[in-house]
């Protein structure tokens, strides 16, 4: 009995349903849909009834992001407390905690000893600076520790033409060169670098560190192939940073690494959509000092096609017989290279930089290099000193020749003599970079930060004896930096800038100095 | 960090392989400007245009003489299954230089709203195909031909939808993986 009073309720309540449902508007054509949609296939039937339910589960879920979370969530307790207002206070209650326990790192790192040290005995120069300088202490050194080359520091007729330029101009254009801050000394300079080096067009920046920076990322993007030497300065370095570009290292001025890893990117390439492909290196190595085999280089982009980016900051003005750099050194033509940077600042005691290359390769960048379009012109009267050194450069070459006569007085003292240290630079470079041999690093067991140590040692020895010269610290670490971020290692190293401000006999003096300073530290350590 | 330079390695011997996450380079380029290119999926007039054009194929089809009305629905469907299939899941990257280039890996349906699932925008838009294909099966008189073609493109549409489909990648259409 109780399963009929089930069933006809049943039946009871299943017809009222019907009823409520044809009242609804809109139902008569459901149910018509439903009909024909059936046409006898319960598989059709099936697979639309599985899309409309896939369709209102998906309709019905709650939002998630896809991010990893980058903040601190609440507790749990504070999110699910009943109250709404309990909720709010309790979790502003929270935040305010978890603020008062949250203490920042320092922005910079307390000073290491070694770095105190380093910072209470650094020389302080007083008065104009040159091949010699005087000291806070009121001690006069020779200044071997500036990229003061050709003594242009002191040259009189270039501080009144400054001067002049000065008077005429003011000190700074004050904006960009794209909006007034270009002046006709800056087309001239510009026209005068590209004359000087020989290429069809050139760019003048405002500064010569953020210069190959900006090249590399208005050239090559994210995608983009960069195979750059292991070496390369920081300047470059941050540019390959910035461009985002695919970076691919070669063993340090090794031309059978470099054409390995060129064939390997082609191989690699060669099936996926082209893109852009560069070379990086630099004419003298910032960072080892020594020197590149251009036409090599420039075979391999030719054959790989790969453009090449040369940085000449520190062959500009130093290497060829009238300082056009390593293009005129190696007899090259300066516009087999696709862009040639270099340094108004160093050698030629100006200021900014430059790129020279083919017209399109400088307007280019005119419009897209950071540097050139964010940041005021060069100032007019180092514009006009770096034209007016340039056609010293020109008119009377002999200047080069006294400073590398100073360089072979300074290597004989150095190089083979010493039975520490050994010099990594070009013969043709003022720039000497000492560094200890490896067998003193083996057989004393010299760390990294004891060879910084010893060296710093040095550098206060030769002071005290009148001879102002320096480390090499080109490369800052970066904060948080891993092996394999670096790649590199700077080997520590002293640093000796020649310069022709200082006689063949002061120079031998200033030699023999360091090579006694170097002998008594590391004779000291046991 | 070592190991976070590992897990962002893709394995190029795999036919399907996974999106790896952005590094701390390609966060902060997206971070830089708003994604114009996927923003414009939460505007208004977005969702409405998605109608009108449906509409529009379906009267274009309509003035053609001789289309029946099952051939008629059924190119409606495939017409928008097709050119969404192409905006949507094809095209990748951004076609305008703001973000250096940070977003040349995913697609336009990855990009809405930073790659965050169940969204009304992904809803609305996972919808519009579903109640499309209905439509034209209905009108189609759910001839066997027909259904076919139709449940074919609108899976091709729905599956690349999928959360679980998020920043996967199939070989053999969108070619190996690359280093970074």
């Amino acid at each position: 009995m109780d399963l009929q009073d089930v069933q006809s309720w049943l039946n009871d309540v299943l017809r009222e349903a019907s009823v409520q449902f044809h009242k609804v508007p809109g139902s008569a054509i459901f149910l018509r849909y439903v009909k024909s949609s059936y046409q006898n296939d319960p598989v059709r039937s099936a697979v639309e009834l599985f899309l409309v339910l896939f369709a209102i589960r998906y309709l019905a879920a709650p939002a998630y992001s896809t991010q990893k979370k980058s903040y601190v969530t609440l507790s749990e307790e504070a999110c699910h407390l009943s109250s709404g207002i309990d909720v709010l206070l309790t979790s502003l209650k929270e935040v305010d905690e978890l603020v008062d326990e949250w203490t920042p790192e320092p922005l910079v790192a307390p000073q290491t000893t070694f770095e105190e040290a380093e910072n209470e005995k650094r020389p302080v120069i007083v008065g104009p600076t040159g091949p010699k300088s005087k000291l806070s202490n009121g001690r006069t050194v020779a200044n071997l520790a500036s990229y003061n080359f050709y003594n242009l520091v002191s040259n009189e007729t270039l501080k009144e033409k400054a001067i002049q330029v000065l008077r005429t101009y003011g000190v700074g254009p004050c904006s960009p060169p794209g909006f007034y801050g270009t002046q006709d000394v800056h087309i001239k300079t510009e026209a005068d670098i590209a004359a000087h080096l020989g290429t069809p067009a050139c760019i003048v920046y405002a500064q010569a560190f953020s210069t190959i920076s900006s090249v590399i990322s208005a050239f090559s993007k994210r995608g983009d192939i960069i195979v750059a030497d292991r070496a390369v300065n920081y300047a470059i370095r941050k540019g390959i940073q910035i461009s985002r570009s695919t970076i691919r290292w070669y063993e340090h001025n090794d031309l059978q690494d470099l054409q390995r890893v060129l064939e390997r990117v082609v191989t690699e390439q060669a099936k996926k959509p082209l893109t852009r492909r560069f070379i990086i290196t630099e004419g003298l190595f910032e960072n080892v000092g020594d020197m590149i085999d251009l036409p090599k280089i420039i075979a391999f982009g030719r054959q790989y096609k790969f453009r090449l980016i040369l940085d000449e900051t520190w062959s500009f003005g130093v290497l060829g017989r009238t300082g056009r750099g390593i293009t005129e050194h190696q007899n090259v033509d300066a516009a087999e290279v696709d862009m040639i940077v270099g340094s108004l600042a160093g050698p030629l005691c100006a200021g900014g930089g430059f790129c020279a290359g083919s017209d399109s390769i400088v307007e280019h960048q005119r419009i897209s290099a950071s540097a050139y379009t964010f940041s005021a012109a060069l100032p007019a009267m180092l514009a006009t000193t770096a034209s007016e050194i340039l056609s010293m450069l020109q008119t009377s070459p002999e200047m080069l020749t006294t400073t590398r006569e100073n360089i072979k007085t300074m290597w004989a003292q150095l190089d083979p003599r010493s039975d520490w240290v050994h010099c990594t630079s070009s013969a043709d470079n003022p720039i000497m970079i000492l560094a200890f041999k490896s067998d003193l690093i083996a057989s004393k067991k010299l760390g990294v930060a004891d060879q910084e140590q010893l060296f710093q040692e040095v550098v206060d020895e030769t002071l005290a004896n009148g001879v102002l010269i320096t480390r090499l610290k080109s490369m800052p670490r970066a904060i948080n930096a891993t092996s394999k971020d670096v790649g590199w290692e700077l080997q520590p190293a002293l640093k000796v800038c020649v310069t022709s401000g200082l006689s063949k006999k002061e120079i031998e003096r200033a030699g023999i100095t360091i090579r006694h300073a170097i002998t008594k530290i590391v004779n000291k350590r046991r | 960090m070592n190991d976070g330079k590992k897990s962002r390695r893709r394995r190029s011997s795999s036919l399907i392989y996974q999106e790896p996450p952005e590094s701390i380079e390609h966060m902060s380029d997206q971070s830089a400007l708003p994604n114009v290119n996927a923003d414009w999926v939460n505007a208004k007039g977005a969702w409405a245009i998605h109608v009108i054009c449906i509409i529009g194929l379906k009267l274009l089809f309509d003035v053609i003489p001789g289309v029946s009305q099952e051939t008629s629905w059924t190119l409606v469907n495939i017409v928008y299954m097709f050119s969404s299939y192409l905006m949507f899941h094809w095209v990748r990257g951004v076609p305008f230089e703001f973000n250096a280039g940070a977003y040349d890996n995913l697609n336009l349906w990855e990009q809405i709203d930073n790659g965050d699932q169940y969204t009304p925008a992904k809803k609305f838009l996972l919808s519009v195909p579903i109640v499309l294909f209905l439509l034209s099966t209905h009108y189609t008189h759910y001839d066997l031909t027909y259904f076919t073609i139709n449940v074919l493109a609108v899976l091709g549409v729905v599956i690349p939808k999928l959360p679980s489909s998020h920043r996967m990648r199939v070989n053999l259409f969108s070619g190996g993986p690359e280093d970074r």
